[in-house]
């Protein structure tokens, strides 16, 4: 294929891009090795877009970005005394400031709670480190207290109602199956009538001990048994 | 706007040459877009490349403006280089600033016609796509492969005459 300088001129971009076929760069490359015009300007154009895939971004001037702003959103007006101070509250009536700002508020009114400040009587004595270390420290340790106390109340209920439960099965296991009768109520297991003493002995002496439990145990705690035995107590 | 606004004053100040014409050029493709931002399509290209239309625009209207106070022409044409006006006197600094070769290559961009300048400077100044800037200049894609090429081996003997050698 035979390659003329004009082609070399015409395709010398494709040829720096890498677009040519197989066989025209060869051509290409066979023309411009041999010719005394074609390969300075092939050498002085590749050089050339080199150094303009190099060259560095210009800078513009930092006061551009402001000349911008001012001349599509408008000059900014200097405010100066209570004007200026109007126009920054003005800035903060942001549903984003006003959440913000109720947010930061709630947290320090939550820490200083902790902390033991008391909101009827402040005193800036209670602001000091060491006195909300002291009342956060006394805080973590009642919690703990009690959150301790309260699972152990909750295991003396769980032996009520175990004991409770076993109380209910003794006369079954010690009379044997009743017999079927058509007159057996249900609820009853063993056949002393009821009202007799031998069961009235076992309610009390279960009460004497739910008695001496409910003793060692606070309120809300007993109504909570209550509730899990269904109203035995 | 920040994002954008080093890109658009670089291809003002690779056209004209100019610092103080960049920036008001630069101020002036804000202000179009921010006026003309309701007729953006993206059925149009992507928002960077309609943003280098309007700037391409208001430069082509600005070298026309401004054409009757310079000569400019290309090597094609076999006429005298004239000194274009608009770089005449570069600061020291500012020569000092681009570098060398850099200004000397910004120099012979500014001899360029138009046409060619705009080309050579979104291919391989702002690195474009055939296919980008086909979109910017509203040109065949072979019209603008055939002006990049020409404005690249113009370039080339420009800096040849101006006694630059390749790096």
């Amino acid at each position: 294929m035979n390659w003329t300088c004009e082609q070399t001129e015409l395709r010398l971009s494709d040829y720096l891009d890498g677009l040519l076929h197989p066989e025209e760069r060869h051509s290409f490359d066979a023309h411009v090795n041999g010719c005394p015009r074609c390969t300075p300007l092939v050498a002085s154009v590749t050089h050339l877009v080199q150094d303009l895939h190099t060259m560095e971004e210009v800078e513009p001037p930092p006061r551009l970005v402001y000349a911008i702003l001012d001349k599509t959103l408008g000059p900014r007006e200097a405010t100066t005394g209570w004007a200026g101070f109007l126009a920054r509250l003005r800035a903060l009536a942001s549903p984003k400031v006003a959440y913000g700002a109720l947010s930061v508020a709630a947290t320090i009114m939550v820490v200083l709670s902790a902390s033991g400040f008391s909101w009827k009587k402040p005193k800036l004595a209670d602001l000091s480190p060491v006195s909300i270390y002291r009342n956060a420290d006394r805080q973590v340790h009642l919690v703990y207290a009690r959150g301790t106390k309260f699972i152990t109340d909750l295991r003396v209920v769980y032996e009520i109602q175990s004991r409770l439960r076993q109380d209910n099965e003794i006369p079954t296991e010690q009379q044997g199956p009743a017999p079927s009768s058509p007159d057996k109520k249900p609820g009853r297991t063993d056949r002393s009538p009821q009202g007799s003493p031998k069961q009235q002995n076992r309610a009390n002496g279960l009460g004497s001990q739910l008695q001496i439990l409910a003793s060692e145990i606070p309120a809300p705690v007993t109504h909570f048994a209550g509730w899990m035995t269904g109203g035995r107590t | 706007m920040r994002r954008h606004h080093r890109r658009i004053y670089s291809i003002c100040y690779r056209f004209t040459g100019n610092r103080t014409e960049s920036e008001d050029l630069s101020q002036e493709v804000f202000l179009r877009v921010y006026r003309t931002l309701g007729s953006y399509r993206e059925a149009h290209g992507g928002f960077a490349t309609w943003m280098t239309s309007v700037t391409r625009n208001l430069l082509i209207d600005h070298y026309r403006r401004t054409k009757r106070d310079r000569v400019t022409d290309s090597l094609e044409d076999k006429m005298p280089v004239v000194e274009n006006k608009e770089s005449v006197g570069r600061r020291p600094d500012e020569q000092a600033l681009l570098g060398e070769l850099s200004g000397q290559v910004q120099h012979a961009l500014t001899k360029l016609s138009p046409e060619l300048r705009e080309a050579v400077i979104l291919r391989d100044l702002q690195q474009l796509e055939y296919g980008e800037i086909q979109r910017v200049l509203s040109v065949p894609e072979g019209t603008v492969k055939s002006r990049i090429n020409r404005g690249r081996i113009e370039l080339a003997r420009i800096l040849q005459q101006m006694g630059v050698r390749p790096a």
